[in-house]
């Protein structure tokens, strides 16, 4: 997949559980290399287009195309909101993140190369062998990103991977990603209800709220009309000399 | 010892080969049960595949032997037994979850309901009362060729499939919701395994009980929990511990003269005990 390369596109998606319409009339392009973030309140239906994409979901109508390379999975990593392990069940970091070959075909060797590349990416090297359990919360967070890695995807989803994790942590871990945005040209889709990690991160926001996704690059989504539209709260936007975005919430009747 | 178990082989091999070979098939599935978290359920389907019997043996009562004699048959009582554990097993599953009803309070109603049902359809009949405790407190004696031939063939299966998918079983198990994004279609393995686990706990209740079933089901796999660092090697380790306090268990069974499946359960109840004590005991050590 060449840089710039359309990813996924999603044409008239309407998404629904049941009876009960999520999304309509959904139009988006992921583009290789960008870092997608999906963005809006809890129930607004980020993680359900998620799961239309990784095809769990199948839309009620409209088209969502995914680049050939993608088609089966194969190239696609997940990073799930929290994984449901049994705290009881043995398992190494090794193990774990193995399990992400799934679907995959690799030899051994091959198998051997991707845990290191994996664990090397997110700092884990030297780890493999470590019971899972006793490893800290930031370093099980990053296991599970390398047990999408360990895939070599040309796409990471990731679903509100940062919940629970300290501030700390979480700087770590968002750094991490950018990096490999950056230096392995990965395409993430990145769904949280943080603006600021957004404003910081992005280089495309899909807003979603009241059923329907605005999309765009980040400095087109994150005004103060836009935002205040989908939050329904007054918002300040400022943009330093970096570059770097600055959203603030502004007390109900004040100027700020 | 040795030499009394060899001498009594001519006439008990069927239910000593029976008797391991449910050890092998069970404590395969049995690692799976014990990753979801789901002990009870073993416990559950074993006790509806008893109910199968009942209402079988029930059935049998009613119908007249001359124009329907297969419904006083051991097979009509095996396919109960079988349908009963595996519409258990199907029910209980987590994943079909239904109204406020969580998979663990549809479990317990599966149990009791078959506990208690399953005493009372046969509560009139003397024999049918006498089988339905024989199947409670287990006996493994008169095992036939065919169960051999039938445990034998699905453990062989069982090993075979546990080995040419063991990264989906263990995804599938440990993680349903990655296991789905990335391709597998979990209710369908869902459905799968809860047929093959009542499969597998509706005949071995109606060769060797309810006793020996959930033991060789749920301990063999508890101890490999304990013995291993990861999820895989239990799949090698579990058959193992239980086919191995299977060969103690008889071996011991015969020259005391106790009951054989009793002793086996015994032995990998002691067995996890020790399982439990070793690595606490190290940890205190250092």
């Amino acid at each position: 997949m060449e840089r710039n390369d359309a990813v996924l596109k999603a044409t008239g998606l309407v998404l629904a559980y049941g009876r009960r319409i999520i999304l309509e009339d959904v139009n988006l392009e992921v583009r290789s290399g960008q870092f997608y973030f999906f963005l809006g309140p809890n129930g607004s239906g980020k993680t359900t287009l998620l799961r239309a994409i990784l095809g769990v979901l199948r839309p009620r109508t409209g088209a969502l195309w995914l680049h050939p390379d993608l088609a089966r999975l194969e190239r696609i990593g997940f990073v799930p909101q929290r994984c449901d392990l049994n705290p009881a069940l043995p398992t190494t970091v090794q193990e774990f993140v193995l399990l992400g070959l799934v679907g995959t075909r690799a030899s051994r060797k091959e198998e051997t190369g991707r845990l290191e590349w994996a664990l090397a990416r997110v700092g884990l090297e030297g780890m493999a062998g470590r019971d899972y359990w006793s490893v800290s919360g930031g370093q099980r967070q990053r296991a599970l990103v390398a047990r999408a890695l360990v895939r070599q995807p040309s796409l990471l989803i990731l679903d509100e991977p940062t919940n629970g994790l300290d501030l700390s942590t979480e700087d770590t871990f968002l750094r991490l990603l950018a990096d490999l945005n950056r230096k392995e040209h990965l395409t993430l889709l990145f769904v949280t209800h943080y603006l600021a990690i957004a404003a910081r991160y992005a280089t495309h926001l899909a807003i979603f709220h009241s059923g329907r996704v605005e999309v765009g690059p980040r400095q087109e989504m994150l005004t103060r009309d836009a935002l205040e539209r989908v939050y329904g709260v007054g918002v300040e936007v400022s943009t330093d000399p970096s570059g770097l975005v600055g959203v603030r919430v502004c007390p109900a009747g004040g100027d700020q | 010892m040795i030499e009394s178990f060899l001498s009594s082989w001519p006439l008990f091999h069927n239910t000593y080969l029976a008797g391991w070979l449910i050890g092998l098939l069970l404590s395969l599935v049995g690692v799976l049960v014990v990753a979801r978290d789901q002990i009870f359920l073993g416990a559950a389907v074993s006790q509806a595949s008893t109910l199968g019997i009942a209402l079988a043996m029930w059935i049998g009562g009613w119908a007249a032997t001359d124009t329907l004699p297969w419904l006083r048959s051991d097979g009509f009582l095996s396919t109960m037994a079988v349908v009963f554990s595996m519409l258990a097993a199907l029910m209980t599953g987590p994943g079909g979850d239904t109204g406020r009803e969580s998979h663990e309070a549809r479990t317990g109603w599966v149990f009791l309901a078959s506990a208690s049902l399953s005493i009372l359809i046969v509560s009139h009949s003397p024999h049918g009362l006498e089988e339905i405790h024989r199947l409670l407190a287990s006996s493994i004696i008169g095992a036939t060729v065919a169960d051999v031939w039938a445990f034998g063939a699905l453990a062989g299966l069982t090993a075979l499939a546990t080995w040419a998918a063991h990264r989906r079983i263990l995804l599938f198990a440990m993680d349903p919701e990655m296991a789905a994004a990335v391709g597998m279609r979990t209710a369908r393995w869902a459905a799968f395994m809860s047929a093959w686990l009542g499969l597998a706990v509706g005949l071995s209740i109606r060769t060797s009980g309810m006793l020996y079933t959930f033991g060789c089901l749920v301990l063999p796999a508890l101890v490999a929990k304990n013995l291993c660092r990861e999820v895989r090697p239990m799949f090698l380790v579990a058959p193992v511990v239980a086919v191995g306090t299977g060969a103690v268990g008889f071996v011991l069974a015969n020259h005391y003269d106790f009951p054989p499946a009793q002793m086996t359960v015994a032995l990998l109840s002691l067995l996890l005990t020790v399982a439990w004590l070793v690595p606490r005991m190290r940890r205190g050590a250092r």
